[in-house]
């Protein structure tokens, strides 16, 4: 099924067809991860994206960041247009085109999630990129239902109260052939599962996670160092689910508890009175505890 | 003018980006920083240059260049350097500090063996400068002036050049080959030597600064000086540099079966192994413990290998001869008290706690003084060599290094030291008043972002095992192989000066980094640069740093 040598899969692109210029905030993981996603999928892409941050800062006109063909569509049905696009490509038999479906956490797991399912079950040959930033940090960082325990928000700002949607897992079990995760801090491993899931025929699913500067309240500086924290806490598996199974697990080199992570981050702030952690720390940790277990990390 | 497709109304190939580059209030720079070896050594030497030129190029070749810009002599040092750059290494931090020593001699070892030949750097000069000594610091000085086009003489008192290395290292540690031939490739720069002609004795001070536009003094600390007991003038009692001289020049030296060594530095050590090497029991006698001895720790572990016997908490009292011959030294316990001046546990003795220890041979190395003889310079406690801060003595003209200014110290810092007397004298001919540029600051561990950097195992030097050590003088670490040592180049940090990881370029989220026009290098984009930083937090060796936008 896999055609290309895995030399080629695991060599990085940088071929700038997500350009300078872009709105973005300075150390935003978002950019980072489209820019790499664009580079990796090459010239012969069309980007459909979802309303939300990235779509915002890379398309205002006259100067669109995208050096690709690009389409905007609505917060809640990228993933239909995305499949409509794939349906016209085939009746016009032309192609074969790279079709990428992109959208933020809100758009895919909430607003788009419909239509998201819907393009899963009908077996489109479209690769869906989730760029995680753990909010809509697009209208003002309200809660998603990607948002962790214990993340505040401005809709939660006591500390959001329940647990992280888990998409990945919700993708897969529709039964298509290729779902994966990724953070922007190992771009050799994201670009590789890009290119790897554009060699399969049917839908895809890939989950970035994209640090927020803004929304999550840490310095621009930091967004690949949280990236590595998420990783290394448990927090954020990295993993694929090809055919259903799960494979390439990345595992943890050196385990760090959980309170690296949030200490790093303002909208964490909260959990630690006078620097000393409050309970829903540990239950923070326990959230990683259980997924280095189910997911042997 | 094309015509637009329906609904455009501008075209967008035409279109000027945005320049997001006015949202920065910070901006990232390539700065090159000095990493902790060089800083760590005395002669400053381009550590960090010639490692990667090893690591990425394998050359040898232009290594030996870049070394030589700043020590003449690398192939010596190799041997004899305590490397301070080893312990200064931000490697050490991380798992083991790079084999620079190693790498450094094998280096030099190739130079030797190709015959490299040293580049001039100003062709030719009319200024004169005379140098006094061929030790380290002399030949040091003289290299450097000699690059930069002086014509420079060297007056040495002996026989042939070298000063201590040649008379003070023994050659199981250092051949007199690489020591001789490492000289010649100096000499070829044009410099006069002249043997056995000491200054103030056959040849007056004030004729050479009559004659010369600048004299430099690295004349050492030859005079070795016993610590006044009684019953030293016996047959067999020698001071520890009289004793390494003799064996040296190849003289034959009978040592009969017990030898003692009075001291614990470099000196102490290098005479009791040269004595274990002419057959005989030696003990160290030694009025401190292990850890206040002044010599290198290796040297100590490796005459502890070699069964040398070490009595700490001893101190000689007095020399027991029999018809002129000593025969035994009689010690007197110690023990330590508070600090003294010199910040080492200060010895008290024991009253009634004399012992003999049997000697056939006593070996005083407990201090080295300057010879003055005819020398009339002004000196600090009478002991050593005064100088300013350029390295100028007492003297108008006459500049001074090494042993006779540190007091004992290293070959590495003799070396240093004759470099900065070179520059001196050169700013001195020259009338220049202004300061050198000060090297950039310092990077340490913290600076650095080890994330990027794998944990691997350090070279080591193999010994040649005891018994074959003390059956001569061959020397005790044989070459290394150049592909270890090439592969232990590339566990260099680089700390301080972009090694292309390229992960500036690969992080920027706003496409801000670009390649250089040589592929090599990454430069910002500041149309575009928010100054977020990640490239600077991301770089593993902390070259790119944020400064404030003006």
């Amino acid at each position: 099924m896999i055609t290309a040598s895995s030399e080629d899969l695991y060599k990085v692109e940088k071929k700038d067809l997500f350009a300078s210029g872009h709105r973005a905030c300075g150390g935003c993981g978002q950019a980072l991860a489209a820019r790499l996603v664009a580079d990796a999928a090459g010239e012969n892409t069309i980007a459909c994206v979802a309303t939300g941050c990235l779509e915002i800062f890379s398309s205002p006109y006259p100067d669109p960041s995208w050096r690709i063909p690009f389409l905007h569509s609505l917060f809640e049905n990228i993933s239909a247009v995305a499949s409509g696009v794939e349906a016209a490509y085939k009746a016009l038999k032309k192609g074969p085109v790279n079709i990428i479906a992109q959208g933020g956490d809100g758009g895919t797991a909430d607003i788009g999630f419909q239509s998201i399912s819907g393009m899963f079950e009908r077996g489109h040959n479209v690769l869906y990129v989730c760029y995680d930033n753990e909010a809509y940090m697009n209208t003002g960082v309200q809660r998603s239902s990607f948002t962790p325990f214990g993340a505040k928000t401005t809709t939660t700002p006591m500390g959001n109260t329940t647990r992280k949607k888990n998409l990945p897992l919700i993708a897969a079990d529709h039964g298509i052939p290729y779902v994966a995760t990724a953070t922007v801090d190992d771009f050799r491993d994201l670009q590789r599962k890009v290119k790897t899931a554009l060699l399969i025929n049917g839908p895809k699913y890939l989950h970035i996670l994209a640090p927020c500067p803004l929304g999550w309240g840490h310095t621009g500086d930091l967004t690949v160092a949280i990236c590595r924290l998420a990783k290394a806490t448990g927090l954020f598996p990295v993993y694929e689910i090809i055919n259903g199974k799960v494979a390439n697990v990345l595992k943890i080199q050196e385990k760090k508890p959980v309170e690296d992570y949030l200490r790093l981050q303002g909208r964490y702030r909260h959990l630690f009175k006078k620097g000393v952690p409050v309970k829903e720390v540990a239950e923070i940790q326990e959230i990683a505890n259980q997924n280095i277990e189910r997911f042997n990390l | 003018m094309n015509k637009l497709p329906l609904g455009l109304a501008v075209d967008l190939r035409n279109v000027v980006p945005y320049k997001t580059g006015s949202w920065r209030t910070m901006k990232p720079l390539n700065i090159m920083q000095t990493p902790p070896c060089s800083h760590s050594c005395p002669i400053n030497n381009d550590i960090r240059g010639f490692l990667r030129l090893l690591a990425d190029k394998q050359d040898f070749d232009e290594a030996w260049h870049v070394l030589t810009r700043s020590n003449p002599l690398p192939a010596t040092c190799g041997r004899v350097c305590p490397h301070p750059c080893e312990g200064g290494c931000n490697r050490r931090d991380f798992d083991y500090p790079l084999a620079i020593n190693s790498a450094e001699r094998a280096v030099g070892d190739y130079g030797l063996e190709k015959h490299l030949e040293h580049k001039k750097l100003i062709p030719k000069r009319k200024e004169k400068v005379a140098v006094i000594g061929s030790g380290p610091a002399g030949l040091s000085c003289a290299f450097h002036l000699a690059k930069r086009g002086f014509q420079v003489k060297i007056f040495e008192a002996k026989g042939e050049p070298g000063g201590m290395m040649r008379y003070g290292i023994p050659s199981y540690r250092l051949p007199q080959e690489v020591l001789t031939r490492e000289i010649e490739a100096i000499l070829r720069l044009g410099i006069d030597l002249e043997c056995n002609a000491k200054v103030g004795v056959n040849i007056p001070m004030d004729q050479l600064t009559q004659f010369y536009d600048a004299v430099f003094m690295g004349v050492g600390a030859q005079l070795g000086v016993p610590i006044g007991v009684p019953g030293e003038e016996a047959r067999g009692v020698y001071t520890g540099v009289d004793f390494l001289k003799l064996v040296n020049s190849g003289k034959s030296v009978e040592v009969g079966r017990d030898v003692v060594v009075v001291g614990g530095g470099n000196t102490a050590m290098d005479s009791a192994r040269v004595a274990k090497r002419l057959g005989a029991n030696v003990c160290v006698v030694y009025r401190r413990t292990r850890v206040e001895m002044p010599a290198i720790t290796a040297e100590i572990d490796e005459a502890m290998e070699e069964r040398i016997m070490f009595r700490y908490h001893t101190n000689p009292v007095k020399i027991i001869a029999d018809e002129g011959r000593v025969v035994g030294l009689l010690c007197v316990q110690m023990e330590l008290k508070e600090p003294d001046a010199s910040g080492r546990a200060r010895p008290v003795p024991i009253p009634g706690s004399e012992a003999v220890i049997p000697a056939d041979t006593v070996i005083m190395a407990t201090g080295q003084a300057v010879d003055y003889d005819g020398l009339e310079v002004q000196r600090i406690d009478n002991k050593w060599i005064s100088t300013n801060e350029v390295q100028m003595t007492s003297i108008d003209k006459v500049f001074a290094g090494g042993d006779a200014v540190l007091g004992l110290e290293t070959v590495s810092a003799a070396i240093g030291q004759g470099m900065r007397a070179a520059e001196a004298i050169e700013d001195y001919v020259e009338g220049q008043v202004e300061s050198r540029l000060s090297p950039p600051p310092v990077i340490y561990s913290k600076d650095l972002n080890t994330y990027y950097y794998k944990k691997s195992n350090r070279f080591q030097r193999e010994a040649l095992p005891v018994h074959i050590r003390l059956k001569g003088f061959s020397e005790i670490y044989p070459a290394f192989d150049r592909s270890e040592i090439t592969r232990e180049a590339e566990r260099c940090f680089s700390c301080g000066l972009c090694f292309n990881c390229a992960n500036c370029y690969m992080y920027c989220p706003d496409n801000a980094v670009k390649k250089g026009k040589s592929g090599t290098t990454y430069e910002f984009d500041l149309d575009f640069c928010k100054g977020c930083g990640l490239c600077a937090k991301e770089c593993p060796c902390h070259y790119i740093q944020m400064t404030l936008e003006k």
